[in-house]
């Protein structure tokens, strides 16, 4: 007989400890493959911007674009409910509070989030889309803006050791928590999580019992909410894969996304090579080229830098935003509506004039298989993995480049 | 257990706490005992981690009204 101390204890083997972070790498490469069998892997700048778009004509503002409203735009939904299921993962694991940061942390996480828009918008992608997703979908640029992100987070990461230093109180003074749930009498904020789930259940009920385009979004939605509770739980976090080298040294982190862009690696590129989905030539070369974009190389490497300054002070990239808000971080929430403010501000008033500055060669669509062929392509993305395994290994024995 | 110092981190968010951990710890005498309070669920974590790869003695860590607490024993 089934008891309801296994059940419990499934529960509790979900909820109670953290999981080790590659493990939430592996499931999150799976859930990639799947987008990009649904529509198209996964990225998340692109819905800050729909987001700020919307927020803008609420107020009235409508010369940013106009813009998909948020219910219908797939990106948008999948940032929104990743901020739920990690509101829920917090939830059942009692690690949710609102945890309110001095004052000069907000304003860090509000600047930080601004820089994020600002590098992804001229960029041409974030570290999810561009990068992690980008890497695994054999993008040029996607290895230009990993160069950018190292740069950048290396900049400020100086900066904010050098902040500890001359001014400290900018990370002292007042916090305040609220609704900590290792509190006495939290029980029902795991009624809470459970009541959140159903509702999003019938959310997507509601979607997909309407035309193959609804269908598509109500996947969204769900798999927002698989891929925040593995977020959440798993602590799944690129920049510190890209920080944590220059820091304390550990190695988990990097080897984590790195693990999960080999698994995106072989998924992408069946998708890829074979053209899944689609049977005719033109759909193939149009399935080639998702999560490839025009920004190869000095683009990326310009876009990469700032994206990567701006992650680094606001403690969380566009994802690690995301998650952590819905973990109850305040100063997160400040890095988010930076983003969501600046996303559609950039794209209108920057971006332009980046493009007219660069010449065209110096922002090129480069698909590697291309030039190399897909034999090539892999080879030369696995052994820019490897060596970057290398390096946070030696690094993490010797700490030759950690400041800590 | 005779706590030396105390560190606030509460409020504060990745990578702050670890930060000023080390920068504490740096510049305590050996032996003495760090008492550090915070609210990020990562550090539940990154500071075991943290006194792993430093050497630092990890004595113990508990949950009080929200706060995770840690106690840290300079090596």
């Amino acid at each position: 007989m089934f008891k309801k101390g296994e059940l419990r204890e499934l529960f509790d083997s979900l909820f109670a400890k953290s999981w080790p972070m590659w493990i939430g790498g592996i499931l999150l490469a799976i859930l990639n493959i799947l987008l990009f069998v649904i529509k198209y892997p996964w990225g998340s700048s692109s819905g800050y911007t729909n987001i700020g778009q919307n927020l803008f004509q609420l107020f009235g503002i409508s010369n940013l674009g106009t813009s998909v409203p948020i219910n219908l735009h797939a990106v948008a939904l999948l940032n929104i409910f990743i901020v739920i299921g990690a509101f829920i993962a917090s939830l059942f694991s009692r690690e949710f509070s609102i945890k309110v940061a001095p004052v000069g942390e907000l304003v860090k996480g509000l600047i930080g989030g601004a820089l994020m828009a600002i590098g992804a918008t001229v960029g041409a992608g974030c570290t999810t889309g561009g990068f992690f997703t980008g890497v695994a979908a054999l993008s040029g640029g996607a290895l230009a803006l990993g160069v950018g992100f190292t740069i950048g987070t290396f900049v400020a990461l100086r900066y904010i050791l050098w902040e500890m230093e001359a001014l400290p109180k900018i990370s002292m003074g007042k916090s305040y928590i609220f609704l900590p749930g290792t509190a006495k009498k939290t029980g029902w904020q795991r009624w809470l999580g459970w009541i959140l789930i159903a509702a999003i259940l019938y959310l997507v009920s509601t979607y997909t019992s309407k035309g193959s385009a609804m269908k598509i979004i109500g996947w969204h939605v769900l798999f927002g909410l698989l891929l925040g509770l593995i977020l959440q739980r798993s602590r799944f976090c690129i920049v510190r894969a890209f920080r944590e080298p220059f820091m304390t040294g550990e190695a988990s982190a990097p080897v984590a996304v790195i693990i999960s862009i080999l698994v995106g690696l072989v998924g992408f590129t069946v998708i890829k090579y074979f053209g899944v989905g689609n049977a005719s030539e033109l759909a193939v070369r149009a399935i080639e080229l998702k999560a490839v974009y025009a920004n190869f190389w000095l683009r990326a490497l310009i876009g990469g830098f700032i994206f990567g300054l701006g992650m680094t002070v606001a403690g969380g990239c566009a994802v690690g935003t995301l998650w952590r808000a819905g973990e109850g971080h305040v100063k997160l929430w400040m890095s988010a509506l930076g983003f969501v403010i600046m996303a559609p501000v950039s794209r209108l008033f920057i971006v332009p004039g980046v493009k007219s500055i660069l010449p065209e060669s110096l922002r090129k669509m480069v698909f590697l298989p291309d030039i190399l062929g897909y034999t090539g392509a892999v080879v030369l993305v696995l052994l820019i993995l490897l060596l970057w395994y290398v390096f946070v290994k030696w690094n993490e024995k010797t700490g030759k480049f950690s400041a800590l | 257990m005779q706590v030396d110092q105390t560190l606030d981190c509460k409020g504060l968010s990745c990578p702050m706490p670890i930060i000023k951990l080390a920068k504490t710890i740096k510049k305590m005498n050996s032996d003495e005992v760090l008492e550090m309070i915070g609210t990020d669920p990562g550090s539940k974590t990154d500071v075991p981690a943290w006194c792993e790869k430093t050497g630092n003695i990890f004595l113990e860590q508990k949950e009080e009204g929200g706060a995770f607490i840690f106690y840290i024993k300079k090596k």
